[in-house]
């Protein structure tokens, strides 16, 4: 977790539209105290730099309006100009071969991402008026330019961070952020199995998708979403802390004085981080079957009657998951606890077994508050990963069982996750799995941000470099 | 005294029974595995039984992994590897690049650009997977080309996993670089002779965390790999053998191709373990 | 000018070709290809055209030229091989196909539907689904009708079933590939002494400690009871696959007295949920179709065992037969952006649906065939496995469409059993209402 997040944003709002209003005015000031250069290069990107001599600035400046009317005229056009009503054009039989209309999905795509980049193109432009007034104000105060290739040379020190940085958000920007504005628009669709592009068109629904989800009545799936959010919730708290507490524990009895052979048994648990989790939880799966091999050996021996329903029994469910994924998780606490324990100073146990404690009242008053203290942001962690721990559930149960009270073919131990999964890939009802996963986030951002606040360690980050 | 020294010795002896119990426990469900893949195809059984010791140990479904006329196992395996492979060396390098900026360096929008992660950080990775997959498809990295798009994706997106990275080179002195500054030394020269060389557990941390996780891809890789039996990772090609009705009597086959997965995973696990533990223990502690 | 001349030498190609009496198919191929071909003509460069009407009169002389292309053809996984064979037979009969290569992939009957639906562009031109999706396929536009002389052909040529299933609304979509998707019981001899009642074969497998598998959270299996019950469950379709109705009698007495017997079986410790043999223990007896056969023979051994489905005891005292569905694999068509390609696409479909290669497949795999022909072949008639599933399908009603929501719907049903959210002692008001839950639901499926 950044540090950043919990920081008051104080103002964030009236500070933005402040400085887009400095901008605005900027742009007007700058026209009409500049040359002819600046003012060309008003229309024509990096004229200005170019007539200066600052070629290479001013070459990449043009490059990118090049690129972006290339983009514009060969491409973006003709899906930005039916984002409106995301295509009109139906599928339609010529004798007997299929001829394909508007594809809703794609205008929908490629719109905002022709959105994306007239955005681009307008911070492009304000860059490029900002240059101008620097060049100029450089040179009006008698100062030289710096030359192309000291412009070049500053992209390995003074600017690094351009040159190391440029890829990674290239590469999130289209294959994160891209994809992400695209999810929050079709939560506004009807995009589902019967408006399913290239065949059928669909289109804007406003808010009817967000009031499906709060509706408690009819075809509504409120009470459904109430039921698997609150399992969700549990889950997380229970398979956070339960990790945390016994994986401390098992850190600490391997830790103990007189324990022998402590790799081995660190080597041992670890065994579940290192195996591939698609080959050991469905193993796992599979041997608490119903019919699998513990039902098998306990009906061998006589300790039970009938199978022991593991998967099927919607409480009993909940609970073996949560055993199985201590089986999964332990060792990774395991392992952290393990080094932050041997940070702590020796002496406050000796000065505390001198006045008579005992171990348990050792735990509770020096090594708990040492390690909640320090592993406050991994907790944290934990538990947002665990609001989305989509492999341990849909490996071992698939979200199941599911029942005759809950809707949309949800089961009593899915996650919103992999509630949103299903949606996805079997039923296809992209409109729905939206609205969940917009959901998720506003869980997983309104946890983040009120435990964030509240734990003892967060610290500035300046602080503690 | 005496008394101490017996009660610790009982204190001992109960650690061990726990500890004992704790590694049957954990062991059992890879020693079952292991025990299934013996159990022969032919003369046996392939599907599920409820006993765990085969009746006749054989290397039939080894065999069977191994016969490319019966199945693409090991063409599986290979994809995996590569993708594994790629993925691990990219996303090493680009989640350096982007720790080294934001730990060492401060320009306009570095605290932006750090929040702004945070917050898609959030959204749920499925959300986004048809919306990925029709991505892929206009530059032809789906089906025939999936695994390209596979590192692709996962390497495009890896840029916002740098905490643990830049959480370690926080830790680096900054008076380092400053005194390597005023020697005339350039930032790219400080972050490829100083910084890289001094960051080897880290390195070491993400490249193996990196190269573990397109061997659990089922999801994503099933998604764009569809009806391309080639381009399948072992994820999914395995996976198929467990919840498809078309392969009946694959249990044991899924034990045996499952082990021959761990075997390299863990091995490669066991020996960098160390550098393991520094990188989620410095990355626990930082956030 | 040009225009014209190309229109006159159209329809003297077409009445050419109609006087050649050539195959119905090949004219229609050629009908086709000139529509669409005028068409061109009225909106493109004279050039074209020209090109074109000698496209056309080539087809006249009966060697159309059908161009190249690639066909990716999806099966599943066991009959990979087998469909490479037949497809290199079919290339070698047809040698003016000569200019399309075809590809097989493995993408089982459940997952193709899925596949085809997520992105169709990228789909199979030809795949084999189960016959539970096709209203779904229909919706998505992934399913090209079947060509009129071809749907002759398959009408007349396979079981009334299959043929039903292969069509929504009046529209035959697909062609039949099997009939033999539909279920009866293995049992083990030494296990299960008389196979002819529910009752009698839990207790003998109680008896044994061995396990009953019954699948009662699948909308595909629960049906033999509360068909046999002599409940109703169907749906109407128009022609695009929307479903238009429900027909539902679930909440009605008969609709308990089933639910109540679903809910008594899964009550027994023999009691095991599952259809897969494979993934099945200590089985006593098991309800599964004939794509386990082998895996069933392999298990028992000596004891080998089939018989169509028992009967069982209502709790009104009256003893009902298990009923239940008849199913079929399908092959379908992709809708073609290109009529060449389409035909191609509807002679291979044809020729893999065909007598011979069905037969050819059940020698091959054992798959039952649904043509009317194989099925009376002697090597069929001895199946032990298939006759059990023939006394069996006298019992049942031929699968017709069913929205994908119903089978979820039904697996809630089974999981609301199974885990014991409704028991065998629950009362009568209790199974009525779940009953009546899941009629109202199933009724909002259809619009």
């Amino acid at each position: 977790m950044a540090q950043d997040a919990g920081k008051k944003k104080t103002g964030g709002a009236s500070r933005f539209f402040k400085a887009v209003g400095n901008g605005i005015k900027d742009i007007g000031v700058i026209f009409k105290e500049g040359d002819w250069k600046t003012r060309i290069s008003y229309l024509i990107f990096g004229f200005g730099p170019i007539m200066r001599g600052q070629i290479l600035i001013g070459a990449a400046l043009l490059a990118c309006e090049a690129l972006f009317i290339w983009f514009m005229t060969g491409f973006g056009w003709q899906y930005l100009s039916k984002i409106t009503t995301l295509g009109t054009v139906a599928t339609k039989k010529v004798g007997r071969k299929t001829v394909y209309g508007d594809n809703s999905f794609l205008i929908l795509l490629f719109g905002v991402l022709a959105i994306f980049a007239v955005i681009a193109l307008i911070a492009m432009w304000y860059i490029n008026i900002r240059e101008n007034r620097k060049e100029e104000m450089l040179l009006k105060n008698g100062k030289k330019l710096p030359s192309n290739g000291e412009v070049f040379r500053s992209l390995f020190d003074r600017n690094f961070h351009k040159t190391l940085l440029a890829l990674p958000v290239t590469g999130i920007f289209v294959f994160t952020v891209l994809p992400i504005a695209f999810m929050i628009l079709v939560a506004f669709t009807n995009y589902d199995k019967n408006h399913q592009s290239p065949t059928n068109l669909f289109t804007w629904v406003g808010l009817e998708n967000f009031k499906q989800l709060v509706s408690f009545s009819g075809a509504g799936i409120g009470p459904t979403f109430i039921q698997v959010l609150a399992w969700t919730l549990v889950w997380a708290l229970f398979a956070t802390f339960t990790n945390y507490f016994l994986g401390l524990a098992v850190a600490m009895l391997i830790n103990k004085k007189g324990i022998k052979f402590k790799k081995l048994w660190r080597t041992i648990l670890v065994l579940t981080i290192a195996v591939p989790q698609f080959v050991s939880l469905l193993y796992v799966m599979k041997m608490f079957a119903n019919d699998g091999l513990i039902n098998g050996y306990l009906i061998k021996w006589g300790i039970i009657k009938t199978y022991i329903p593991f998967w099927t029994d919607p409480l009993l469910a909940r609970i073996t998951i949560i055993v199985v994924n201590i089986w999964i998780g332990i060792p990774y606490m395991m392992l952290i606890a393990t080094g932050l324990l041997m940070n702590i100073p020796e002496d406050l146990y000796e000065s505390a077994r001198i006045d008579g404690a005992n171990p348990w009242q050792m735990f509770r008053s020096i090594t708990l508050p040492y390690m909640l203290f320090v592993t406050g942001p991994f907790l944290l962690t934990q538990f947002t990963g665990n609001l989305n721990n989509f492999n341990v559930i849909y490996l071992l149960t698939q979200g199941k069982p599911q029942s005759v009270n809950l809707a949309e073919k949800a089961g009593y131990s899915d996650l919103l996750i992999t509630w949103l999964y299903k949606m996805t890939v079997n039923d296809t009802n992209y409109r729905m799995a939206a609205v969940i996963g917009i959901m998720v986030f506003v869980v997983t951002a309104v946890i983040s941000l009120v435990v964030y606040n509240m734990l003892p360690s967060v610290r500035d980050e300046e602080g503690f470099q | 005294m005496k008394s101490y020294k017996t009660k610790r010795a009982i204190g001992n002896a109960v650690g061990y029974i726990i500890l004992i119990l704790i590694s049957i426990i954990w062991l059992f469900p890879f020693v079952g595995l292991v025990l299934q893949s013996f159990r022969s195809y032919a003369t046996e059984y392939g599907g599920m039984v409820d006993y765990l010791v085969p009746k006749q140990f054989s290397l039939d479904n080894y065999k069977f992994l191994f016969d490319s006329s019966q199945t693409n196992y090991l063409l599986w395996y290979k994809n995996t590897i590569i993708i594994a492979l790629f993925v691990s060396l990219l996303q090493t390098i680009i989640q350096l690049c982007v720790s080294y900026a934001l730990s060492r360096m401060r320009f306009t929008g570095r605290t932006f650009l750090m929040r702004f992660w945070l917050i898609l950080g959030m959204f749920p990775g499925f959300l986004t997977m048809i919306c990925l997959y029709f991505l892929l498809k206009q530059f032809g990295l789906t089906q025939a080309g999936a695994i390209p798009g596979l590192i692709l994706v996962s390497v495009a997106s890896s840029g916002m996993g740098y905490y643990v990275c830049k959480g370690y080179f926080d830790t680096i002195p900054k008076a380092l670089d400053e005194a390597a500054m005023i020697d005339g030394a350039t930032r790219s020269r400080i972050f490829f002779t100083m910084i890289i060389p001094m960051s080897k557990p880290i390195i070491i941390y993400t490249a193996l965390v990196a190269f573990m996780a397109p061997w659990c891809d089922y999801v994503f890789a099933s998604y764009v790999a569809f009806g391309h039996d080639t381009s399948y990772n072992v994820a999914v090609g395995m996976t198929r053998w467990v919840w498809t009705n078309d392969y009946q009597g694959y249990f044991t086959r899924f034990c045996a191709g499952g082990v021959l997965v761990a075997i390299p995973v863990t091995l490669l696990f066991m020996f960098l373990q160390k550098y393991y533990v520094e990188g989620v223990t410095g990355g626990a502690v930082k956030g | 000018m040009k225009k014209k001349l190309v229109s006159v030498l159209l329809t003297a190609a077409m009445g050419m070709t109609l006087l050649a009496g050539c195959g119905n198919e090949a004219a229609q191929t050629v009908a086709d290809t000139a529509t669409d071909v005028a068409e061109t003509a009225t909106e493109e460069v004279a050039e074209t055209a020209e090109q074109a009407a000698e496209e056309v009169a080539d087809a006249a002389e009966e060697i159309t030229d059908y161009g190249t292309g690639e066909i990716k053809v999806w099966v599943a996984d066991n009959v990979v091989d087998f469909t490479n064979e037949q497809i290199a037979a079919f290339q070698a009969a047809h040698p003016e196909f000569s200019g399309y290569t075809f590809t097989v992939e493995a993408v089982g009957e459940g997952d193709a539907a899925g596949n085809m639906i997520t992105d169709v562009e990228a789909g199979a031109d030809i795949y084999a689904f189960a016959q539970d999706q096709i209203a779904r396929l229909v919706t998505a536009g992934a399913l090209e009708v079947v060509e009129d002389s071809n749907a002759e052909a398959v009408k007349a040529q396979n079981d009334a079933g299959a043929v039903g299933a292969a069509t929504v609304g009046g529209t035959l979509y697909a062609y039949p590939l099997t009939s033999d998707n539909g279920y009866f019981l293995y049992y083990d001899k030494s296990v299960v002494t008389d196979p002819s009642t529910l009752e009698g074969i839990i207790a003998d497998c109680e008896a044994a400690g061995k396990n009953f598998y019954f699948e009662i959270n699948s909308g595909w299996y629960q049906t033999a009871f509360f068909f046999g019950a002599g409940a109703e469950l169907t749906y109407d379709t128009d022609d695009s696959g929307n479903f238009t109705k429900c027909n539902s009698t679930y909440a009605s007495d008969a609709g308990v007295i089933a639910l109540k017997k679903i809910a008594e079986i899964a009550s027994s410790k023999s009691f095991q949920n599952g259809s897969a043999i494979s993934n099945a223990t200590n089985v006593g007896a098991i309800v599964d179709g004939t794509w386990d056969a082998q895996a069933a023979k392999d298990l028992f051994g000596d004891n080998y065992a089939c018989a169509k489905l028992p009967t069982f005891e209502g709790a009104d005292g009256k003893t009902y037969q298990m009923s239940g569905f008849g199913g079929f694999k399908l092959l379908g068509v992709k809708p073609q952006e290109d009529d060449l390609k389409l035909a191609v696409c509807d002679a291979l479909a044809a020729y893999l649906s065909s007598e011979e290669v069905q037969l050819a497949r059940y020698n091959a795999v054992g798959w039952g065939p649904s043509n009317l022909n194989a099925q009376k072949s002697d090597a069929v008639q001895a199946d032990e496995a298939l006759s059990a599933l023939a006394d069996q399908l006298q019992y049942t009603i031929p699968q017709g469409q069913y929205p994908g929501d119903y089978w979820s719907l039904a697996t809630s049903l089974g999981d609301s059993v199974i885990s014991g959210e409704i028991t065998k002692d629950s009362s009568d008001e209790d199974f009525m209402k779940a009953l009546t839950d899941f009629q109202t639901t199933c009724e909002s499926y259809a619009q």
